[in-house]
């Protein structure tokens, strides 16, 4: 595929992210360091860090939740840290569902953190899906034209 | 023609998660340079990934080279930063502490403000918000 379109799904697959809701105005901040910064790799190393990060988290309450007395403040410090990651990758879906989901923690119910550790996740996967498309294309291009970055 | 010197800025960034580091770090070289693309860009960043090394830090750093602006995370291991920012206040430092967390509650910022830190900042760090605290201290 010629770089043209290569930019051209990148630039639709962004537009749909943005759309949707799954990133908001800090992940164009990521982009905007990275741009005015000269930081090649710098957007990447975020979503990366958030991905592994999210991934690691939400294991650990499943894990938590799955108790047979659960610790509540233990699964609440966990959805914290998640949503401090989203926020500065700007992952706005997932900060929202952990903001709810502080709610059931504080409510000490292990039903409403069930099913929104089964949102969170959903919302992760998703958003991380589209990050992994998102560097893929961006290598596609990059491959083109090492100069672009 | 007299030619001023640029001070550099000692800035400690207290935060035990490495995301919130590394967009920190990007973002107040940004706000440093204007438009962080300037590798000269007149500070020096420290990083404590818990109070507890941010105390340490802070003390090492008294007599030598103190540090001008303390960027302090509330929820961290070891030492969170409502109990750093007091021992730090008890050792006599006045650097300012701008406290930065994800809960905006008005209970929270009480309480960092009540811990001895001069201001309060959401997360994520951004551009504009440490432009914003350099410019209000006078460290721009």
């Amino acid at each position: 595929m010629a770089a043209a379109a290569l930019r051209d799904q990148l630039t639709a697959l962004l537009s749909s992210m943005f759309t949707q809701g799954l990133v908001d105005e800090q992940f164009q901040q990521l982009q905007m360091l990275q741009d005015e910064g000269g930081t090649p790799g710098f957007v990447s190393e975020v979503v990366t860090l958030f991905c592994d990060d999210a991934d690691r988290i939400i294991n650990e309450i499943a894990s938590l939740l799955e108790q047979p007395v659960v610790n509540f403040d233990k699964v609440d410090a966990y959805v914290h840290q998640l949503k401090g990651s989203s926020a500065s990758v700007g992952a706005q879906k997932v900060k929202f569902t952990c903001m709810q989901f502080r709610q059931f923690c504080q409510d000490k119910s292990r039903e409403g953190c069930l099913m929104a550790l089964a949102v969170v996740r959903n919302d992760f996967y998703d958003l991380r899906n589209k990050f992994q498309t998102m560097l893929q294309l961006e290598q596609q291009i990059q491959a083109y034209d090492p100069k672009q970055q | 023609m007299q030619i001023m010197a640029r001070r550099m800025i000692r800035v400690l960034l207290v935060e035990d998660e490495e995301i919130n580091r590394v967009v920190a770090r990007a973002a107040l070289k940004a706000a440093m340079t204007g438009d962080g693309g300037d590798d000269d860009d007149g500070h020096v960043l420290d990083e404590a990934e818990n109070g507890e090394v941010a105390v340490q830090r802070v003390r090492a750093a008294a007599s030598a080279a103190p540090y001008d602006l303390i960027l302090m995370d509330r929820q961290m291991p070891a030492m969170d930063g409502h109990e750093a920012t007091r021992r730090i206040r008890a050792m006599g430092v006045t650097t300012p502490i701008v406290a930065v967390s994800s809960d905006g509650l008005p209970a929270d910022v009480e309480a960092f403000i009540g811990a001895g830190a001069d201001d309060f900042t959401s997360k994520p760090l951004t551009k504009e918000k440490l432009g914003n605290i350099l410019s209000k201290f006078r460290l721009a």
